[in-house]
């Protein structure tokens, strides 16, 4: 069934392609936000605001097919806009603030062929992996770590490698850069 | 940052990496709870969006309330959010003023509740679960008026 049939019958009432939309999307929805370090109670919160957020909206949705990144947009919004309110001052009520209103999530125009979804696919995967096997230490052990305890702290995943808990970030982004320009290389190479 | 577009942000990398590997499969309630949202879908209504408010002031205790504002075409939903021992009372003004008849429901994933309208717009609700919740507004002779999805937390 494709995504026009699939948010045509959920249009009119359909929970079967409702359900259709939840199987394919919610372990990629699930990803996005855990990897904003929120809890699993806070994770969960996220992508159920995600699916609320498509419910209210799904009447505007003009072009099915771009159904999958507006979910991941508006996933990595809601977790963004937690893991703020986490780090930040504790406020009672999401979202109230200026930039959640100038967000218009019926817009498709904020929603641009996201290069970071074509990572998401199960081949990419695999290919990202690859990439991760040919780097050297401390990243690759890095990558094994933060892929297999998604709920090991900061100083837990620091101690593991054996690095003070203050480097484990910094770190982490340098490795995440040194991936990023290896997939860069290889696009590059015909 | 790289300088290599396209540009793809450390946290879907992250996602990426995390995905392909497996070890953080969705847990059931997840996947239960999104297919159940479905039956919180109101067909026609219109969607009242949030409205920056000031951020609130002074000094912060164990109770803490907040103003919420959200604005459809032709109506206004304020709300004012307290917390306290872990549930939430809301005590909310529509304006303008809507006719007689206008029910009020305050949607939350669990429970609803049922609210008429006072003479001068508003309503109140009290000992509300932390979490999403969604204020919709019925008029007799006019399509509901809902507010966007809003998290409470406890």
């Amino acid at each position: 069934m494709s995504d026009q049939h699939t948010v045509d019958a959920a249009l009119t009432g359909d929970q079967a392609a409702w359900d259709v939309l939840v199987a394919r999307f919610t372990g990629l929805l699930w990803s996005a936000v855990r990897a904003y370090g929120l809890s699993p109670a806070d994770s969960a919160d996220a992508v159920q605001g995600t699916w609320l957020r498509l419910v209210e909206s799904l009447h505007t949705i003009r072009d099915p097919d771009r159904i999958g990144p507006w979910l991941f947009t508006t996933a990595k919004r809601e977790a963004l806009l937690l893991s703020r309110r986490n780090r930040g001052e504790r406020l009672i009520a999401d979202p109230g603030d200026a930039e959640h209103a100038r967000f218009d999530p019926a817009d498709a125009g904020h929603v641009h062929s996201d290069p970071a979804l074509t990572v998401l696919t199960a081949d990419e995967g695999r290919r990202l992996w690859q990439a991760v096997e040919e780097m050297h230490e401390p990243c690759r052990s890095l990558f094994r770590l933060m892929a297999t305890a998604p709920d090991a702290g900061v100083h837990q995943l620091a101690g593991r490698l054996d690095m003070p808990s203050g480097s484990y970030g910094p770190t982490r982004g340098r490795c995440l850069n040194r991936l990023r320009t290896m997939l860069t290389a290889r696009e590059a190479t015909p | 940052m790289t300088r290599h577009p396209p540009t793809i942000d450390d946290e879907s990398l992250i996602a990426a990496l995390r995905l392909a590997a497996g070890h953080d499969p969705v847990p059931a309630h997840v996947s239960d709870a999104a297919r159940a949202v479905f039956g919180l879908r109101l067909p026609g209504a219109a969607t009242a969006r949030p409205v920056a408010t000031p951020a609130p002031s002074g000094v912060r205790s164990s109770e803490e309330t907040r103003l919420l504002r959200f604005a459809a075409a032709e109506l206004t939903v304020e709300l004012e959010v307290t917390s306290l021992d872990g549930l939430v009372d809301l005590a909310g003004q529509v304006s303008p003023c809507p006719e007689a008849g206008t029910l009020v429901e305050i949607r939350t994933l669990h429970l609803t509740q049922s609210r008429e309208l006072s003479p001068t717009g508003q309503f109140a609700v009290t000992g509300l679960p932390p979490g999403w919740f969604s204020v919709v507004c019925h008029r007799p002779e006019h399509a509901p008026v809902a507010t966007s999805w809003t998290r409470i937390r406890p």
